[in-house]
C-alpha cells in the first residue's frame, strides 16, 4: 500500500488541490479505490472531527477539508461503482421543508461521504414527501433532516410523523440536528439519534446502523 | 425604553450591581408577534401593529427592559435589501433574503448601498418617525441604532458555507466584501443617529464570529466590528448567540461593552474570559426552558444560574439569545420573579 499521507494532510489542510492529485497519484500506483477510502479519506475526516472537537478548528476549516473530500469523491465515485464496493451505510440528508439553509447539512454530508457512507443529498427546503422517495428509492438504513432556524424546526416533527404514516419510520433510523436542535427536542419528536455538530455525525450513524 | 430603564441599563453597562438584578430581553419579530396574537407579516407591514405589540410587551412586563426596544426591522432582510437582495416573505415566517454574490469573484462588482435611498432602509426609518411623537409621549426614546454585523451581511450576501470556505480560498476578496459591509454600517449607523438624535446606543447582530477561529476572528472579524461600533455612543451591544469562546477574549478591543450570548458558555466562564469588562445579558436557556420549560423549570434555571455567579456586577438576567418564539407569558413572569426574588 502506497502512502497516503499526503492524501490525509491535503484533506486536513483543506488542501483541495493537493489531495485530489494525491488520490490520483494513489490509483495510479495500484490503490484499489475502497482502499482510498478507508485508509485515506475516513482517517483525515476523523481527524479533522478530532480537531474541531478539541476546538483547534472551526467551520471554516471543516468547510475545506469537506470540499477537498468532495472532490476526491468526484474522482473516486464512479470507480466505486465500477469495482461493486458496498458502502458502510447508505444515508438520505436534507435541509427540512421551509428552511433554505444548508452548512451543517453539507458538512455532515462530508464527514459521512468521508467515513464510506452512501449520502444521498436532498438540498434545502425538502418536503417529508421528498425525504420518503428517497429513502425508498435508495434504500437508505438512515435519514438526516436538518435546522437552522427555530421556526423550521417543526417541519422536522412533521417529517417524522410523515415516514409514520408512509410506513418507512421502522425501516429508517433517523437523525436530526442543526443550531436550535436539541437532544430533548430530538427525543421529543420520536428521532433515532442527534447529533450535537457535524464532528459527531459519523459516529452517531455508525451507531445507528450498529457499525 | 424610556429612562429608568435606560439608567438601568447604563448602570450595568458601568459596572454597578444593582439590586435586584435588572432583568431584560431582546424582543423583535421571532417572539413578538405570535405572542401578541399577529402574523409576522402583519406585523411588519401594519405600523399599528408593531407599535401595539410593542407597547403590549412593554405594559405585561414593566420590570423588564426590552431591547433594543421599538427595534425597526425586517428580519433578516433589512441590510441585504439595500445591497439589492431580492426579499422573500411568507404570512408567519421569518423573511428570507436571497443571495447576490455567486462567487467570490463577484465581489469585484458590489457597490456600497446609500442606506437613505436603497432597499427597506429608508421604510426603517420612516415607520419609527411616524411613531415617535406616540413612542415618545408614552415617555420612551428611540435609544438603540440597530444592524445586523459585518460578517452577518456577508453571509446574507453570498451564502453562509460559501462565505466561511471563501475566507480561506480567497481571503482578499473577503477582505473586500467585509470593507464594503463595515463602511455601510458605519453609513447605516450615521444615518440612523441622524434621524433619531435620542440614540445612544448600537446593536450589532452577528452570529457568524461564533464559527470562526481567534486567529480569523482577528483577522476578518475584529478590525471590522472595531470600525463598525467606532461611533461615540454610551452602549455598545453585540448580539452573538453561537459558541463564542474564542472571540469573547477580543470583544472589548471592538469597543463592545454589553454582550448578549448564548447557552454554551456559563456566565462565569464569560466573565472570565472578557476579564468583566463587557456587562452581560444572559443566559437562561432560550428554547428548552423560557419557551418549552414550565414556570418552574424557568425558576429553577434562574437559581442554577445565579448560583453559579460570584460577581454579579456587570449583568442583567435575560435569556441566552433574543426572545425565542413561543416564550409564554407565565415563563417570562417566572424569570423575573425569580431574579427579583434570588437579587433584592
Amino acid at each position: 500500500m502506497p502512502d497516503l499521507t499526503s492524501l490525509r494532510e491535503g484533506i486536513v489542510t483543506g488542501n483541495a488541490a493537493a489531495a485530489v492529485s494525491a488520490a490520483r497519484s494513489a490509483l495510479s500506483k495500484g490503490v484499489a479505490p475502497v482502499d482510498l477510502v478507508t485508509e485515506g479519506i475516513s482517517p483525515a475526516m476523523a481527524e479533522v472531527g478530532r480537531l474541531f472537537e478539541e476546538g483547534e478548528y472551526f467551520v471554516p476549516e471543516l468547510l475545506v477539508a469537506a470540499r477537498a473530500t468532495k472532490e476526491i469523491f468526484q474522482v473516486l465515485r464512479p470507480l466505486l461503482a465500477q469495482t461493486g464496493a458496498k458502502p458502510r451505510g447508505r444515508v438520505v440528508l436534507g435541509t427540512v421543508q421551509g428552511d433554505l439553509h444548508d452548512i451543517g447539512k453539507n458538512l455532515v454530508a462530508a464527514m459521512l461521504e468521508g467515513g464510506g457512507f452512501e449520502v444521498t443529498d436532498l438540498g434545502v427546503g425538502v418536503s417529508p414527501e421528498k425525504f420518503i422517495a428517497a429513502v425508498q428509492n435508495s434504500r437508505a438504513q438512515i435519514v438526516g433532516l436538518s435546522a437552522l432556524l427555530t421556526t423550521t424546526m417543526p417541519a422536522m416533527k412533521t417529517a417524522v410523523d410523515a415516514f409514520r404514516s408512509a410506513g418507512i419510520r421502522d425501516t429508517v433510523k433517523v437523525m436530526v440536528g442543526g443550531a436550535p436542535v436539541t437532544r430533548n427536542y430530538a427525543e421529543a419528536i420520536g428521532a433515532d439519534g442527534y447529533g450535537e455538530n457535524a464532528a459527531a455525525s459519523l459516529e452517531l450513524a455508525l451507531r445507528l446502523i450498529g457499525g | 425604553m424610556n429612562d429608568r430603564e435606560w439608567n438601568t441599563l447604563v448602570s450595568v453597562v458601568q459596572g454597578e450591581t444593582l439590586r435586584p438584578l435588572p432583568v431584560g430581553f431582546i424582543i423583535d419579530s421571532p417572539w413578538l408577534p405570535k405572542w401578541a396574537g399577529h402574523t409576522i407579516l402583519d406585523y411588519f407591514t401594519d405600523e399599528r401593529i408593531f407599535l401595539e405589540d410593542n407597547f403590549r410587551a412593554i405594559r405585561t412586563f414593566p420590570r423588564a427592559v426590552f431591547l433594543p426596544g421599538f427595534w425597526s426591522e425586517y428580519g433578516m432582510c433589512t441590510e441585504p435589501s439595500a445591497f439589492g437582495a431580492v426579499s422573500m416573505w411568507e404570512e408567519n415566517e421569518f423573511p428570507f433574503a436571497k443571495k447576490i454574490l455567486r462567487s467570490p469573484q463577484e465581489v469585484e462588482y458590489l457597490e456600497k448601498p446609500d442606506p437613505r435611498k436603497h432597499g427597506l432602509l429608508p421604510f426603517v426609518i420612516k415607520r419609527l418617525k411616524h411613531l415617535q411623537p406616540e413612542i415618545e409621549r408614552s415617555g420612551h426614546k428611540i435609544r438603540f441604532a440597530v444592524a445586523r454585523g459585518p460578517l452577518n451581511i456577508a453571509t446574507f450576501l453570498m451564502g453562509t458555507t460559501e462565505f466561511l470556505t471563501a475566507l480561506k480560498t480567497d481571503p482578499e476578496l473577503m477582505h473586500r466584501l467585509l470593507a464594503i459591509a463595515t463602511d455601510f454600517l458605519v453609513d447605516w449607523i450615521a444615518y440612523q443617529r441622524e434621524c433619531f438624535p435620542t440614540i445612544d446606543g448600537i446593536l450589532l447582530l452577528d452570529d457568524i464570529v461564533g464559527f470562526i477561529s481567534r486567529r480569523d476572528f482577528e483577522t476578518f472579524g475584529l478590525p471590522y466590528l472595531k470600525k463598525a461600533f467606532s461611533t461615540d455612543v454610551t452602549v455598545k451591544f453585540f448580539h452573538n448567540d453561537a459558541p463564542c469562546k474564542a472571540c469573547a477574549p477580543l470583544l472589548a478591543d471592538a469597543g463592545i461593552n454589553l454582550l448578549n450570548f448564548g447557552v454554551q458558555h456559563t456566565l462565569s466562564d464569560m466573565k472570565a474570559w472578557t476579564c468583566n469588562k463587557i456587562a452581560l445579558l444572559g443566559n437562561i436557556p432560550p428554547r428548552d426552558v423560557l419557551a418549552a420549560g414550565t414556570p418552574e423549570d424557568v425558576k429553577r434555571s434562574v437559581a442554577d444560574i445565579l448560583g453559579a455567579v460570584e460577581d454579579c456586577s456587570r449583568l442583567m438576567v435575560s435569556c441566552g439569545g433574543g426572545m425565542p418564539p413561543d416564550a409564554p407569558t407565565q415563563n417570562i413572569e417566572a424569570l423575573i420573579s425569580k431574579v427579583e426574588a434570588l437579587t433584592q
